[in-house]
């Protein structure tokens, strides 16, 4: 089986089943820690991205999807709808993963920022159309309303108020989850991969 | 952990797949039809249904959220929206524009009602529900398992939480500071809960394979499937609305 087709497999192991609703759970307790502690930033993906670095594209894609989906029936309805960022932070995240780029800090910076930008162009367009362009957040929309009465555009405005809120956020949440993975034992981590050599626990 | 509400209620009795039907339709349906009026009634519709099945105040948490939000959005759009040209009146320098307040409304109402519509099923559908109804309708039942089995671990991982914030005070973390100290307390709380999260996946993955979690086959259920009347008229009927709309917009 070559490597590409392993990754973008959707028969999963029991074991990469079962990483699902913990990267749920992670993803739950990132965002209640950050609330906690006051920090200036949601943290609420870590778990999507630990579960696609350990498991893949698919299987991170589908944790962010049913993390929304959760988050939707029991806290916040609004996050159905960006359920569809999760999904593509997801692919993003675990597709690198798996080509190599979670080797060391200085790369998973790389991956973060991949992961912001992947955010921030999915996200815009789904704050036009349900927002007009706004994100809720006070300085990206202060930012949208400033670049709106200079240039008079929706979408210039919308994509840097999403950018300066989402990026900063998902290169820490991608730093976060990669730190976490560099410290877990090899016995766990390879219990995930789609590879039947190692699904025997 | 759920914003469902129990209650007894015309709504509440309806499948949760009608309700799935009916949020489709209450994003579609404003969306294209070719009148600012669709927008409020469709949101009239909603509230109204949010109120016949009397779980209208549990709502008010969330609409507030969305409320303060588009409040900002009239404000920007009325001063700053592109298309701007009719102007009301002015506040000093600044104009404000019927245009930007027209389109900001017409936002309000899409967008308020695609929350009713979400919180429709939210608060009248048990989660347990939904899911089995899904599977039902031919989710992957390991998908199945998976949306159900998030309930059961997120109080877990709370639980776990508390006993790690707890045992890392007792060893004098500090929790409270400023910004860089609780950036740097993160870590040591967030690190363990994860760690012993994902440690029990192992068991729970040789638990499930045990009881044959990967056997193929039919799946049977634990409950009997509930009946719901008149769910084939109500979804053929979201259809048909959806439909007329098209029609609408093609020929006006």
């Amino acid at each position: 089986m070559s490597a590409n087709q392993s990754i973008w497999s959707f028969r999963f192991s029991v074991a990469a089943i079962v990483l699902i609703p913990v990267a749920v759970g992670i993803n739950y307790i990132g965002k209640l820690f950050a609330g906690a502690l006051k920090l200036p930033l949601w943290l609420d993906a870590i778990g999507t991205v630990l579960s696609s670095m350990l498991a893949g594209p698919i299987i991170g894609a589908l944790s962010g999807l049913i993390n929304n989906i959760i988050y939707g029936l029991t806290v916040d309805p609004i996050s159905f709808i960006y359920a569809l960022t999760s999904v593509f932070m997801g692919l993003v995240a675990g597709y690198m993963a798996f080509k190599g780029w979670i080797s060391s800090w200085g790369k998973a910076v790389v991956v973060g920022l991949a992961v912001g930008i992947t955010a921030v162009v999915i996200s815009t367009p789904l704050n036009v159309w349900f927002w007009g362009g706004q994100t809720g957040n006070f300085w990206g929309d202060a930012l949208f309303t400033y670049v709106m009465s200079q240039t008079g555009s929706t979408w210039l405005a919308s994509f840097l108020d999403e950018l300066v809120v989402d990026l900063p956020d998902k290169v820490i949440t991608v730093l976060a989850a990669y730190g976490i993975y560099r410290i877990l034992p090899q016995s766990l981590t390879m219990l995930y991969k789609n590879n039947n050599k190692t699904e025997s626990i | 952990m759920s914003l469902y509400v129990n209650r007894h209620s015309l709504v509440h009795s309806v499948d949760p797949i009608t309700k799935l039907y009916y949020i489709g339709a209450a994003i579609v349906v404003p969306f294209i039809a070719p009148s600012f009026h669709a927008a409020w009634v469709c949101l009239l519709l909603s509230v109204s249904l949010l109120l016949i099945a009397r779980v209208f105040h549990r709502a008010m948490p969330i609409l507030g959220f969305v409320a303060f939000v588009l409040a900002t959005v009239i404000v920007i759009q009325s001063l700053f929206h592109p298309g701007n040209a009719t102007a009301w009146f002015h506040i000093g320098s600044i104009g404000v524009y019927q245009e930007g307040f027209w389109y900001a409304l017409g936002i309000c109402f899409r967008a308020t009602n695609i929350v009713c519509a979400f919180s429709i099923l939210v608060l009248t559908t048990k989660p347990s529900d939904l899911v089995e109804a899904l599977v039902r309708k031919g989710l992957s039942p390991r998908i199945g398992y998976v949306l159900s089995s998030v309930f059961q671990i997120i109080p877990q991982m709370v639980a776990t939480m508390g006993t790690i914030t707890d045992a890392q005070r007792s060893r004098g973390m500090e929790t409270e500071g400023n910004l860089l100290v609780r950036i740097r307390a993160f870590f040591p709380l967030l690190g363990p809960v994860v760690l012993s999260s994902l440690l029990n996946t192992k068991e729970r993955a040789l638990a499930l394979q045990v009881r044959g979690f990967n056997a193929t086959g039919e799946k049977t259920f634990l409950h009997e499937q509930q009946t719901y009347q008149y769910s084939a008229v109500l979804q053929w009927g979201l259809i048909g609305v959806v439909i007329i709309v098209v029609i609408w917009r093609i020929l006006s």
